[in-house]
């Protein structure tokens, strides 16, 4: 293969990777911006895929797959964020529920679905096309836009201003009249829509399959591009790129047959989680999270 | 009577976990007026004022508002009534502009830069807009919170405790835009415990007292003799007797100590001084100029960037607190919530915390021995009259006092040569306040060396054998309590060295508190 | 005096069993539910589960009960330790494997026969005690938050695991598995024809342990104080950095030792099978069973056979009904979102009470 083809693939290859773990973290910061810690990206990631391959199988329309893996995603959110705002329940707990609900829930339904055990490919059909001409994949697009959006409404609107305030003083935000706990639920739900659309991508376009192991940690590398990108979305983007070109260059080089007859893969699989440890390790002191943010906020 | 704007009849407020805060309160307000509400800790000013503006509800009890019947939800709906609240802790957005923090929770199109501007015009009240309100000083913050609350419109304004934190200068500032809004026809509440202000500056008063309404009174007629006897509910002798004082070796030496604050600023800038054997050592000062920096310096809770800390006659800058304790340091932190206690163990799991490696209370396997220990928390809950329901309640379960006696009695357990005393009598009534200051007396003569730290000038000035007053991590002057005047220490607390005032006034006798 | 310190006390724990009583009936009914959903029967899956669990005429599977609850004991103790100083460690599940890993290791080496048991249970919770503290070390020292960094470690632990049995110890004769514990390195049987171990035993005794350390030794006071108020911890004279470590290495020795035992005493095999199938999810598994068990040892116990109820009552429910086994995961799942929630039988208690009040 020529080394302009190999640039071109890995190019292609990072826009895939990239875009889940972005897509999760962009969510992640927005609901972390007003206050609400979910660690459940990977479980809800899982699920989503899930619903996604249900529902484009069923209807054959990619489309209607991607909007079931954003609804799933929002219900999720819906759950969490109400436990969290509404109840004022510990937020970890919350999310580690929903990750190991989703191990269980979705090998379940993978066997009550299709009858099969642990893993199921969804017919052509129900895929997502790439864009014509290079081979990248619509849902990078969206994800591009999705992260200038939400930059925007984070940092130019009034809404914005709302989600971060409550973040960071949710009593300030709560004397003028803000609804503290309606500005959290709403952002943990649009968090988790957009973890959901990373599901949806996961199961019906980039992998296209279905199995209990299809986030395979995305969700937690995810949470660590939060704290990467020191909670901002635009650096959020860039750390992705960066998370994303790694994992595809891992990808390549324990491939390559060279490097295949000296380390196996089982141990070069390693790499991304080991590059994912040392990134965080690197970065000590430079983040500052949002102030209130995993706390339950209560009056009185 | 028909000026009347605030009317609240009855009130009573009742917490979840069963305090009774108010004890049904009549209060009135007139418009256009500055009303004092005036209390000790704990009378349930505070609680009266959050009801108000809608922050509690009330257990029961009619508020009216312009003879209209209220019963507000929440703050916001307050302030659609234009009723806000400053509070004491300002609910600002730290790390928002103030522009943000004015406008935010408006919609977009109420949010207007040249109306903010124009106000801040009008009243005189100006503030960087575009500046980081956790860059700004306390007093810029406050005024950024009383614009939020004029551009919303609010006809009467509560201030909690306003004063607090603000230096003398600032305090006057203060005063005096609250007689222009006055002019404006905004009408004020303004909460405090501190008489001098109150008469200053209001034009009635109300005075609370244990959940009841107490004494009213136009300012006019007022004097501070009689709010101080209607606040406490007894002539004020808070005179403690206390023998000269016996100093004798210096036990703890600070020499050249320079320590940063959280945010990496330089909070204790060069100080020295020496702390005798027998005598308290009072250092007084508007909180925040570097007071806690410093006795977290002393205690090993925080790096010493330069210079020394001597105890007993050793270096031990910048050693873990264990080590100082063994050394006899003991250490009566400013904040018992976050500090002192460890609220959800037990009592008898917190009358060790600091010396539960002690041998005594140890086994051959490394473990605690229970018995003895709860045997230790008896000793200190008979000893300093602690009202606890047994030793393994959870040290939450005791009310404030309380809690501040164990720690109290936990550090004094220590048997200590130097005890360093923060705020030790903050939030407490008075006859907690009372036991405790004279057991520090107690402590003094003996022969033990108190490093008294208070916010609380006339705790300073009771206790202290000698006393510093702390402005921006320095010392003003250090000098007998009887050779300061008030003024004097109103100014060196403003940030005047002593040396300066004294060219240019005359030393006077003792002050009279 | 005493008696009102008692009653406070008595009602807060008797809240706390009824929170979790109800966490587990809102577990059952949504999973009924989902099962309803996706076509089987939920009630026959039910009664089968409890068969299988908790059957009084074959004590088999009671047996297979006690056998399920011995890894995640200890896997609880790992998450109940972290939890007490003020710490998420989700790495049991690594650090199991790592404790597995260990075993196999001395497997591997020709020892006398008495030296198997003892080598493999030092090595394999040095194991997991060692990957715990890279957590640790990356947390007090680096600041990286320890859920992310378990996790992390979780996969890589999985795949270094999965290299050592492909390429260091394949078992010559059966190529879905590692080479096996040796006969004289094995755990007893305690009842003949199923799998319980003594490696319930030697898991209880680990939770005595746990207890003992949390409640009655120095290092487990500091622990504690550290994770109510890491500030009035430091105050105290303790070293918050340091006991963090050491939960991180007790936790890691706990999970470690779960690992080992799976080894030693997991029949038929005495191995590591293929994608770590034999040893995935207990240390998840833990953190319900810890959760369930409010983070306390002697809570731990009786979750534990909960957990390991389910795990045994899950092949039952497969065999009789057809419901996959992982149904029980989605279970648990639902039971920790639920016990998320603060006080939730105060919010029943307080919804009935409106109910009443409308009602008079």
């Amino acid at each position: 293969m020529s080394e302009l083809g190999m640039i071109i693939d890995i190019i292609e290859g990072t826009t895939f990777a990239m875009t889940p773990l972005v897509l999760a973290a962009i969510g992640e910061i927005f609901n972390e911006r007003a206050g609400i810690v979910n660690i459940g990206l990977e479980g809800i990631m899982l699920i989503s895929g899930f619903m996604a391959v249900v529902a484009a199988e069923a209807t054959l329309n990619p489309f209607i797959g991607v909007l079931a893996g954003v609804a799933t995603g929002a219900f999720i959110g819906l759950i969490h964020g109400y436990i969290t705002a509404y109840l004022k329940g510990d937020h970890i707990i919350s999310g580690l529920g929903i990750n190991l609900f989703a191990l269980g829930g979705v090998a379940f339904g993978i066997e009550a679905v299709w009858g099969v055990r642990g893993y199921h490919t969804p017919p052509d059909a129900a895929k997502v096309p790439d864009l014509p001409v290079i081979n990248i994949s619509p849902i990078f697009i969206a994800m591009i836009l999705i992260v200038i959006g939400t930059h925007y409404l984070l940092y130019r609107t009034s809404i914005g201003l709302k989600v971060r305030a409550v973040g960071e003083n949710p009593e300030a935000a709560d004397v003028v009249g803000v609804n503290v706990e309606r500005v959290q639920l709403l952002a943990t739900i649009y968090g988790a829509a957009l973890t959901g659309l990373a599901g949806a991508f996961l199961s019906i376009d980039w992998l296209t399959a279905i199995t209990k192991e299809l986030p395979a940690g995305r969700g937690f590398i995810a949470l660590a591009l939060v704290n990467f990108a020191n909670w901002s979305p635009l650096l959020a983007l860039g750390g992705g790129l960066l998370f994303g070109f790694f994992w595809t260059l891992g990808e390549w080089i324990k491939n390559m047959a060279a490097v295949k007859a000296v380390i196996p893969v089982t141990l070069m699989n390693t790499i991304p989680y080991i590059a994912t440890l040392a990134v965080v390790a690197g970065l000590i002191g430079k983040s500052r999270p949002p102030r209130y943010v995993g706390r339950p906020y209560k009056r009185e | 009577m028909n000026d009347v704007i605030v009317q609240m009849k009855n009130i009573v407020k009742i917490y979840p976990d069963g305090t009774v805060a108010l004890r049904g309160v009549d209060f009135e307000v007139r418009k256009g007026e500055i009303h004092g509400l005036l209390g000790e800790n704990g009378a349930g000013k505070t609680t009266l004022m959050k009801i108000l503006s809608g922050l509690l509800r009330p257990t029961s009890g009619e508020i009216y508002i312009a003879g209209k019947k209220v019963s507000f939800k929440s703050a916001s709906e307050a302030l659609k009534h234009g009723i806000g609240m400053v509070h004491q802790h300002l609910a600002l957005v730290p790390a928002f502009t103030a522009y943000e923090n004015i406008v935010l929770g408006l919609p977009g199109r109420e949010a207007s830069r040249e109306k903010i501007e124009k106000l801040m015009e009008e009243t005189g009240l100006k503030v960087p807009l575009d500046a980081l309100v956790e860059d700004l000083p306390f007093g810029v913050r406050q005024r950024i919170e009383i614009i939020k609350m004029l551009y919303r419109n609010v006809d009467i304004l509560i201030l909690d405790e306003p004063t607090t934190n603000l230096t003398p200068i600032e305090t006057k500032e203060l005063f005096h835009t609250l007689k222009e809004l006055k002019k404006r026809g905004k009408t004020i509440i303004f909460i405090t415990h501190k008489l001098r202000e109150v008469l200053e500056v209001t034009d009635r008063i109300t005075v609370l007292r244990r959940g009841r309404v107490v004494g009213r009174t136009e300012t006019a007629k007022a004097t501070p003799e009689m709010l101080a006897k209607m606040m406490v509910g007894r002539e004020v002798v808070m005179k403690i007797e206390k023998k000269p004082a016996k100093p004798g070796e210096p036990v703890l030496i600070v020499k050249d100590l320079w320590v940063k604050n959280d945010l990496g600023e330089w909070a204790v800038k060069g100080l020295s001084f020496a702390v005798y054997s027998g005598e308290i050592f009072g250092i007084a000062g508007v909180e925040g100029n570097g007071q806690t920096e410093l006795v977290e310096a002393i205690t090993g809770l925080r790096r010493v960037e330069k210079g020394q800390v001597i105890l007993m006659g050793k270096d031990v800058t910048n050693r873990s607190p264990s080590e100082l304790y063994r050394l006899g340091l003991s250490h009566i932190p400013e904040d018992r919530h976050k500090l002192g206690l460890v609220l959800d163990m037990t009592v008898s799991e917190n009358s060790i915390l600091g010396i539960h490696r002690l041998k005594k209370f140890l086994g051959s396997l490394l473990n605690l021995k229970w018995r003895v220990i709860d045997k230790h928390a008896r000793e200190i809950i008979e000893k300093f009259e602690i009202v606890a329901p047994g030793t393994r309640a959870p040290a939450r379960s005791l009310s404030g006092g309380n809690q501040q006696k164990l720690v109290v009695g936990r550090e004094l357990s220590k048997s200590p040569q130097v005890i360093v005393a923060a705020q030790p009598t903050r939030g407490l009534d008075v006859a907690a306040t009372e036991y405790i200051r004279k057991l520090l007396i107690k402590m003094r003569d003996k022969g033990k060396a108190v490093l008294l730290v208070s916010a609380d000038l006339d705790e300073i000035l009771q206790l202290s054998d000698r006393m510093a007053v702390m402005y921006e991590g320095e010392f003003m002057g250090i000098a007998k309590p009887e050779e300061l005047t008030e003024e004097r220490i109103g100014l060196m607390m403003g940030g005047y060295k002593m040396e300066q005032i004294s060219a240019g006034t005359k030393p006077q006798p003792a002050a009279s508190s | 005096m005493p008696s009102s310190q008692f009653w406070i006390i008595f009602k807060e724990k008797l809240e706390r069993v009824a929170e979790i009583v109800i966490a587990i009936i809102i577990g059952f009914i949504i999973a009924g539910i989902m099962m309803w959903l996706g076509g089987y029967d939920p009630i026959a899956a039910y009664i089968a589960m409890f068969e299988y669990s908790f059957s009084l005429t074959d004590p088999y599977y009671l047996a297979m009960t006690l056998s399920f609850a011995a890894p995640v004991m200890l896997t609880a103790i790992t998450f109940a330790v972290g939890v007490r100083a003020g710490l998420f460690n989700i790495g049991a599940e690594g650090q199991l494997y790592m404790g597995a890993l260990g075993a196999i290791m001395v497997a591997s080496w020709s020892l006398p026969g008495p030296l198997y048991l003892p080598l493999a249970m030092i090595i394999g919770s040095l194991m997991g005690a060692a990957w715990g503290l890279i957590a640790g070390v990356l947390k007090v020292y680096r600041g990286v938050n320890e859920v992310v960094s378990t996790i992390m470690l979780n996969w890589i632990a999985f795949w270094i695991v999965e290299y050592a049995r492909v390429y260091v110890y394949p078992n010559p004769i059966d190529a879905s598995k590692t080479i096996s514990m040796p006969p004289a390195g094995r755990l007893p049987i305690l009842i003949k024809g199923t799998e319980l171990s003594a490696s319930f035993i030697v898991s209880l005794v680990f939770v005595g342990i746990a207890f003992y350390l949390l409640w009655y030794m120095v290092l487990g006071y500091e622990i504690r104080a550290t994770g109510l108020n890491p500030s009035a911890a430091r105050y105290g004279g303790i070293n918050p950095k340091k006991t963090m470590l050491w939960a991180f290495i007790i936790g890691g020795i706990a999970a470690g030792l779960a690992g080992v035992c799976e080894i030693a005493g997991r029949p038929p095999s005495y191995a590591i099978t293929t994608g770590l199938s034999n040893l995935m999810g207990l240390g998840f598994d833990g953190i319900t069973v810890s959760l369930l068990g409010a983070n306390h040892p002697l809570g731990i116990i009786p979750a534990s056979i909960f957990i390991g109820a389910l795990s045994s009552g899950a092949r039952g429910m497969q065999i009789v009904t057809n419901v996959p086994l992982e149904m029980v995961k989605a279970v648990q799942g639902i039971i920790i979102i639920a016990l998320a929630v603060p006080g939730i039988v105060r919010l029943i208690r307080s919804k009935i009470l409106r109910r009443e009040v409308k009602v008079v």
